[in-house]
């Protein structure tokens, strides 16, 4: 028994009429009305220097990185004892879902949550992460990658702090760009994107992209959404309305369309990092990666023959002089609410994300890339990399990442959103459906189900 | 645990309790007491660990709920169900499931287990074992199995079909396939378990009957037709219920195959009541999906048994 | 059986076409199982490779020390045997004792308690996953065994199909014994309990492989790694990204052996018990 649970009586009542009902179904029903929230107000965990022991869910890679900082934590913080638990991704999300389902009881005291689930646990369980306002996380509102900050706070509250950020990569082989006669470099637009891709398909029979076009998992669509996130739109504006029927959508999921048509993408079951795509990319069957910043360090341990044939630029703007940044996902910490001990919780939070140190150590180590501005100033990020040709390919992400970015409103949403695009692209590229009719009936889908106006 | 306690006094008070049968002693409260005292266990777990999440559940389902955020809507879920189409499409996959794959598997495993009772086979352990052995996989064993077998590209089963000069079939990303291939994935699973239920059903039918038959000059086809079928009914009411109970419930195959994909071809009820709940966190919406669902496997349930009957 | 001419032949005839064709079946049943078998004993390269493997390859070894040391494979094995065989004893005697109860007795309320047990049958469990959790959190149970445990000791199946193999056990039988001053817990350890050994292997069956697979609810009631299962220690190993396939399935492999080992000392008894489940009277 682990000791860590809260059994506090709550001020407020869940479901009153539930109660009653379960009262009748039997004498356990009596402990439904229990559920322990901490509320807001009072920070658990003591006053002055941080101790006790604390709990922290996390997955593979980054969770190996947690615990590898364990030591140099406790040098700072002796008095904590850090417990970090790999419950592997995606089964963390039915852990978090389930314990904050129950009214937050039952959470680790640190969670590792992604910015697929960050908003809805935010605005859907109002007290199920801690307020770190009141623990000073305000200061560093300018340390992470501008856009970010907007994602973990609601107002003057502060719901998480952010880890990874993903800015959107262009990483492409530059030895079939160069079979084909294309210069990458002076690809503008999407329009000569696709220009390109057939003159690399003509000239090598190799593909531009990979993509999951039967949606075997939910983040099949990333190719649609950084088509619209270089335009500023996404799937909901910022007052939270839904944009998925926007002119930008439609031009996005056209543009999907039309390298379709031309042959351009290649099908794979999986999304990157996951074998079906990863194995297209090692089999040489794809010219362009359109991923995220982890995917270059990724990439060299993935096909380490291909050593010397990947750069990198940043994604084409969608329309002349248009946009060629974006911010595509993101992940980071939060103290549960319901966590006794949410000081010491968030100094190890602290510590891992905004100490340079700690990012620059998990960087090295994983290619975890941070969101953590001053980290940036390291060399690592600024040395030339063989394996891209001599290109500072780190480098290429720290400028993208410090430019001023629009911040993206995922909403409490987003995992519907990204259903209702996944079965809208589906469609598309299996059946040939038009693009506008089926964003049309998606947003209509979608409005119907989270009682969203469109925009 | 109340409820347990209710049964077991008021058997003590009205003493209707008596064991089946001529014979009885009267007076002999232990013997009254008795059945109560063999299910308390039973009814007390019961009705702590799952009666009371049952209740709970089901009045879940009268609220809308975004996560943590509740407010009563009575029958709002229910009214919002018959105007979603995505819950149309995922009880029509559900039912098309329902109709194709289980009659299927059942002759599949009816045919299988009157071979596996002829006196003309021989290694009969060996064969029982090997078409019970899928029965022993779980979840995760299964989804990465499936998915590293079918896979469009990689798979071992388009391999074969490439040796035989047959095309790559896209069994997981095309909407057709994807259901064919979750509909294998079940027969595969399930037929060998089935298999053995009849098989020890068959077991049970006098060598004497199909003597008999024999002597009055039936052939196979008779004898099979007159002796073995009616042999196996209570077996096979059996396995059409349990069947259908766990197709209308099926999750596991299509969640960890197909994801309920491509474009929803695949997706279950189950899949579809996961989804809202554990993915959208809205648990009221997904209750009430589990309890239309309940609704229509509580109606087939009684016309099964109420048909089995009507034909005794 | 004829031993003689051509209806000998006919036999020997028969015996080859109906053996082997269900060889040719049998093929098809265990070849995803054989794969698996042979993936276990490779590294990740040559599992997707092509053409397949068919032998088994050398690296058994290396994937079991990977899995020893990313997830304690050890332990975790031994928990998920000392669990499935505690709750398949523990969950024997709750089913067993009611099945007989429901079976042999006419009691007040018995119609009613028995559908409302199969109602239960019929509740998907992922909705009753969320209170069952809040309730563990209460009673201070959470990231315990009995926590794990206790919710499913009293499964409707295993209820059911206790019931219906003790319908067939004859009441004269429990009379005579009544007869001779047999008290009623004696009735159902002399008389009923030794007639069921059919009934009881399948229902044991039933339970450790309920247990043993079980996903979800340990996956939520479970909270220190070295008390996890096969199936939720596994699932840790299923990250986003970078997946040891060669891990994941040895681990797959040593999961599905002990079943297959289980069902190979039950089979006879398992049987003929689900026959007693099957029968109606």
């Amino acid at each position: 028994m682990s000791g860590r649970v809260v059994g506090e009586p709550s001020r407020r009542t869940f479901l009153r009429g539930l109660s009653a009902a379960a009262l009748a179904a039997g004498g356990a029903g009596a402990l439904a009305a229990c559920s322990g929230s901490s509320g807001s107000g009072a920070v658990t965990g003591g006053t002055g220097e941080p101790s006790g022991s604390i709990t922290v869910w996390s997955w593979k890679n980054p969770a190996a990185e947690l615990k590898a900082l364990i030591p140099a934590f406790n040098a700072v913080h002796p008095k904590v004892q850090v417990n970090v638990q790999d419950i592997g991704n995606p089964a963390i999300w039915d852990k978090i879902t389930i314990a904050m389902e129950a009214g937050g009881q039952g959470l680790a005291d640190l969670l590792h949550i992604g910015v697929d689930y960050l908003p809805s646990y935010i605005e859907k369980f109002p007290n199920g992460l801690a307020d770190l306002s009141q623990l000073g996380a305000n200061q560093y509102a300018d340390a992470f990658a501008p856009g970010l900050w907007q994602t973990v706070s609601r107002g003057s509250k502060v719901y998480a702090l952010p880890w990874e950020a993903n800015a959107a990569g262009f990483f492409f082989r530059a030895d079939l760009f160069k079979q084909a006669g294309v210069d990458p470099n002076t690809l503008a637009t999407w329009d000569d994107v696709i220009a390109a891709g057939k003159k690399v398909k003509a000239a090598t029979g190799v593909g531009l992209f990979a993509v999951d076009k039967s949606a075997s998992q939910a983040d099949s669509a990333n190719l649609l959404q950084l088509l619209m996130q270089l335009q500023g739109v996404f799937y909901f504006n910022l007052d939270g309305k839904i944009t998925l029927n926007s002119p930008e959508a439609v031009r996005a999921l056209t543009l999907v369309k039309e390298m379709n048509d031309a042959g351009l993408l290649v099908d794979v079951q999986g999304s990157p990092g996951t074998t079906g795509y990863d194995t297209a990319v090692k089999s040489g069957k794809v010219a362009v990666c359109p991923d995220p910043a982890w995917y270059g360090g990724y990439l060299e341990t993935l096909t380490p023959d291909t050593k010397g044939d990947w750069q990198l630029i940043l994604p084409p703007a969608v329309t002349q002089g248009g946009s060629r940044s974006a911010i595509v996902n993101s992940t980071h910490l939060a103290v549960s609410g319901t966590s006794k001990n949410q000081r010491a919780a968030f100094a190890f939070a602290e510590f891992a994300l905004t100490r340079p140190d700690s990012q620059v150590s998990i960087f090295k180590a994983k290619g975890i890339f941070p969101a953590l501005l001053k980290a940036y100033d390291d060399p690592v990020f600024h040395q030339a990399d063989p394996f891209f040709g001599g290109q500072k390919y780190a480098e290429v992400f720290v400028e993208e990442l410090s430019k001023p970015s629009a911040p993206t409103n995922y909403t409490s949403d987003y995992a519907r959103a990204l259903k209702a695009v996944d079965d809208a692209q589906t469609k598309v590229l299996l059946q040939g459906a038009d693009p506008a009719t089926v964003l049309r009936a998606a947003a209509t889908q979608l409005a119907q189900q989270t009682r969203r106006s469109q925009a | 645990m109340s409820l347990a306690l209710r049964e077991r006094s008021g058997g003590r008070g009205e003493a209707p309790t008596r064991p089946a049968g001529p014979g009885r002693r009267p007076g002999r409260s232990t013997a009254r007491l008795a059945p109560y005292l063999f299910i308390l266990p039973a009814l007390a777990l019961f009705a702590g660990f799952r009666l009371y999440p049952i209740g709970w559940s089901f009045v879940l389902s009268l609220y809308h709920t975004e996560g943590m955020t509740q407010s009563w809507t009575g029958l709002g879920n229910y009214q919002r169900l018959i105007h979603d189409p995505l819950f149309w499409k995922a009880l029509g996959n559900t039912a098309l499931i329902l109709v194709v794959q289980v009659p299927v598997m059942l002759c599949l495993a009816l045919g299988l287990s009157v071979a596996l009772n002829s006196a003309l086979l021989r290694w009969k352990p060996l064969f029982r074992l090997g078409f019970f052995l899928p029965v022993v996989t779980g979840l995760v064993t299964y989804g990465l199995m499936m998915g590293a077998l079918l896979n469009q590209d990689s798979g071992a089963v388009n391999w074969l079909l490439g040796l035989v000069g047959l095309p790559e079939v896209h069994w997981l990303t095309d909407p057709f396939w994807a259901k064919v291939s979750v509909m294998l994935a079940l027969t595969w699973h399930y037929t060998g378990y089935n298999a053995v239920i009849y098989l020890a059903r068959l077991q049970g039918i006098p060598d004497e009957h199909y003597e008999a038959a024999a002597v009055d000059g039936a052939g196979a086809w008779r004898r099979f037709w007159h002796i073995t079928l009616p042999g196996l009914r209570p077996a096979m009411l059996l396995t059409v219920v349990l069947s259908t109970i766990g197709t209308l419930q099926l999750f596991d195959e299509p969640f960890i195959m197909t994801g309920g994909g491509p474009d929803n071809a695949t997706t279950t009820i189950g899949v579809y009541l996961y989804q809202t709940g554990f993915r959208y966190f809205d648990f009221g919406y997904a209750s009430a999906i589990g309890y239309a669902l309940v609704l229509i496997i509580s109606v087939l349930g009684l016309i099964q048994v109420k048909l089995a009957k009507e034909e005794d | 059986m004829a031993r003689t001419g051509p209806a000998f032949r006919a036999t020997t005839r028969g015996q080859v076409l109906l053996t082997g064709s269900l060889l040719v079946l049998l093929a098809f049943t265990v070849a995803p199982l054989y794969w698996l078998l042979i993936a276990s004993t490779h590294n990740q390269h040559d599992i997707f490779g092509r053409p397949p493997r068919l032998l088994p390859g050398g690296e058994l070894g290396t994937n079991l020390t990977h899995l020893q040391t990313s997830v304690g494979f050890g332990r975790v094995v031994i928990n998920s045997l000392l669990l499935a065989t505690t709750y398949t004893v523990l969950g024997g005697i709750v089913c067993t004792l009611a099945g007989y109860g429901f079976a042999k007795y006419r009691f007040r309320g018995r119609g009613f308690l028995f559908s409302v047990l199969l109602l239960a049958l019929v509740v998907p469990t992922q909705l009753t996953i969320v209170p069952l959790f809040k309730l563990m959190v209460n009673l201070g149970w959470l990231n315990t065994y009995q926590a794990v445990l206790l919710p499913n000791l009293a499964l409707p199946f295993g209820i059911f199909l206790m019931r219906q193999s003790m319908r067939a056990l004859p009441d004269e039988l429990l009379q005579a014994g009544r007869i001779d001053g047999c008290g009623e817990l004696g009735l159902f350890f002399r008389v009923a309990l030794p007639t069921m050994r059919p009934a009881l292997a399948a229902l044991a069956m039933y339970l450790f492989l309920f247990q043993w697979n079980d996903f979800l609810w340990p996956l939520v009631a479970l909270r220190d790694p070295s008390s996890y299962t096969i199936p939720v220690a596994l699932a840790a190993l299923t990250g986003s990204s970078d997946i040891d396939y060669g891990q994941l399935l040895t681990g797959t492999a040593v999961a599905a052996v002990p079943m297959a080992v289980l069902f190979l000392f039950l089979q006879k008894h398992f049987v003929s018990g689900m026959l007693a489940g099957a029968v109606k009277q």
